[in-house]
């Protein structure tokens, strides 16, 4: 089948060169390919080996990639359109249809058993679901979604795969961190997968070339400070909070840590993730930023044969008592009264 | 407010009597709750009920746990999800009905099974098949339940889980 190709836009161009340099036309050609068909071993239904034996007996030649993640799977053989989606399997919950790169953000925050979670912008249930099967079904999981629309599909893709440990709230996502904050309803661990410009899924959603424009970045960059501020108040003491984009806008990556560090008591950790990847930029354009962004990971699709993505891991101060640094709250206020 | 009841001791109880009754269950390890007034849902957060409500004021929950089993209105029984079924399948021992590879498909494809259709039944034969919920299973998959009247077995899997169409085999 033939792929419809978008004319990037020249701005686009530009910013992709500042970023990959001389690997810019390796991405431009890898764009050109098909996405690689990697699924997620449903873990609280079936264990990776049978669920691997029962595909293998149905003619799917199946690769594990990473052999610390048995669950991350891919299929090599050729299928028809849309049967990976339609197989029995798909239908029972045994695995979930999910681009590798995006099951990287509940790696690096590794929700476990007894944990009290959120996941902050839920729909349609990717990571939710991956969660769910890490704590093993315990725990609180509180997955959040402001559209009614998503909440169906997010209900009926936690619901296919067997998710028990799971509330679903609708609200909007800085409503909702600060009515927890005002009940002292804390959290070990949040995921913020922040809306975003999508520049990573271009390989897979090429129309997202035709929709991209620099406003939009910006407007999403403002959106996801606020975000990542209200999801850090309701962290509990050295809690843990995975920030994660599918762009490589640094407005919307590198840009929002910054923030984020300079604002509150929260370090950003290094991680290490199964596949290629290349850490924060601390430089873009005029703007520069603190030496720590460059824990963050950056994942391109030319390295890593998956989509784009962006990973950083903060911790919140474990001796927290106030929100911010007197001297940072200040500061904040004085941007404000500008 | 979301409509949600959890279960006290007796009422546990009493809905296991049923479900041991129905399918052999005797445990269900998780809290059970009514969401509405028919579904039943079982739940394995840790956070207590009264936490639970206190959430729903401030976040507005749009759903908990699992949806699990639905009461009849005209029987009373207890007509299991697909998700229920696959939960507790291990216990399972009763009123299972064993499909062969073409009812299954038939099955998944959200289509009745004509009892006249059936060429060998469990013991008893077709006269002695009793009526009311079955769980339908294939080989080790269970798929969700069914209810068998004097002429049919009427399909209850949701839309979005249906076989599109038949699987085909590839050749090695």
């Amino acid at each position: 089948m033939t792929r419809r190709t978008y004319e990037p836009k020249p701005l686009f161009i530009e910013r992709m060169k500042e970023l990959l340099g001389k690997d810019f036309e390796n991405y431009m050609k890898i764009l050109e390919k098909e996405p690689v068909r990697s699924f997620r071993c449903n873990t609280l239904k079936i264990s990776p080996e049978d669920l691997k034996k029962r595909l293998e007996e149905k003619g799917w030649k199946i690769k594990i990639p990473f052999k610390d993640y048995p669950e991350i799977m891919v299929v090599e053989s050729e299928l028809q359109p849309g049967e990976l989606g339609r197989a029995l399997e798909h239908l029972l919950g045994f695995y979930y249809i999910q681009e590798i790169a995006s099951m990287l953000p509940p790696l690096v925050l590794n929700p476990k058993s007894g944990e009290r979670v959120l996941d902050m912008c839920a729909s349609p249930g990717s990571k939710t679901t991956q969660m769910a099967a890490r704590m093993e079904n315990s725990g609180l999981l509180i997955a959040n979604e402001m559209k009614i629309g998503r909440i169906k599909i997010l209900a009926a893709n936690t619901e296919r795969c067997g998710v028990m440990n799971m509330i679903i709230t609708k609200k909007d996502g800085i409503a909702l961190c600060n009515r927890f904050k005002n009940e002292n309803f804390l959290f070990d661990k949040i995921l913020l997968d922040a809306p975003c410009s999508g520049e990573g899924t271009i390989r897979s959603t090429p129309r997202t070339l035709e929709m991209w424009n620099i406003k939009t970045i910006e407007n999403l960059s403002k959106l996801q400070k606020s975000l990542i501020a209200s999801a850090i108040e309701i962290l509990k003491p050295n809690g843990e909070l995975v920030y994660s984009t599918c762009t490589h806008a640094p407005e919307e990556n590198e840009e929002i840590i910054n923030f984020a560090l300079k604002n509150f008591k929260v370090k950003v950790e290094k991680i290490s993730l199964p596949l290629k990847t290349l850490p924060g930029i601390t430089k873009f354009g005029e703007k520069e930023y603190l030496e720590d962004v460059k824990y963050s990971c950056r994942v391109y699709p030319q390295t890593a044969n998956t989509e784009g993505f962006f990973i950083a891991k903060l911790r919140r101060d474990p001796n927290l008592k106030g929100r911010l640094s007197e001297g940072n709250r200040l500061g904040v206020l004085a941007r404000k009264v500008k | 407010m979301i409509p949600l009841k959890f279960f006290d001791k007796r009422e546990k109880e009493k809905l296991l009597n049923q479900l041991n009754e129905q399918f052999g269950i005797n445990e269900i390890p998780w809290k059970i709750a009514r969401l509405g007034k028919e579904r039943i849902i079982v739940f394995s957060g840790d956070i207590s009920e009264k936490e639970i409500l206190e959430l729903d004021r401030v976040a507005r929950i749009e759903g908990i746990g699992l949806y699990f089993a639905k009461v009849d209105e005209k029987t009373q029984d207890l007509r299991l999800s697909i998700e229920g079924v696959q939960l507790v399948k291990e216990q399972i021992t009763k009123n299972i009905f064993e499909l062969d590879e073409k009812q299954a498909e038939q099955w998944m494809m959200g289509q009745e099974i004509l009892l006249a259709d059936i060429k060998t039944f469990p013991e008893g034969g077709r006269e002695g098949i009793k009526k009311g919920f079955f769980i339908m299973k294939f080989k080790n998959d269970f798929l969700g339940t069914g209810k068998i009247s004097a002429e049919k077995i009427s399909n209850f899997i949701p839309k979005s889980r249906r076989l599109k169409y038949k699987e085909e085999r590839r050749e090695e």
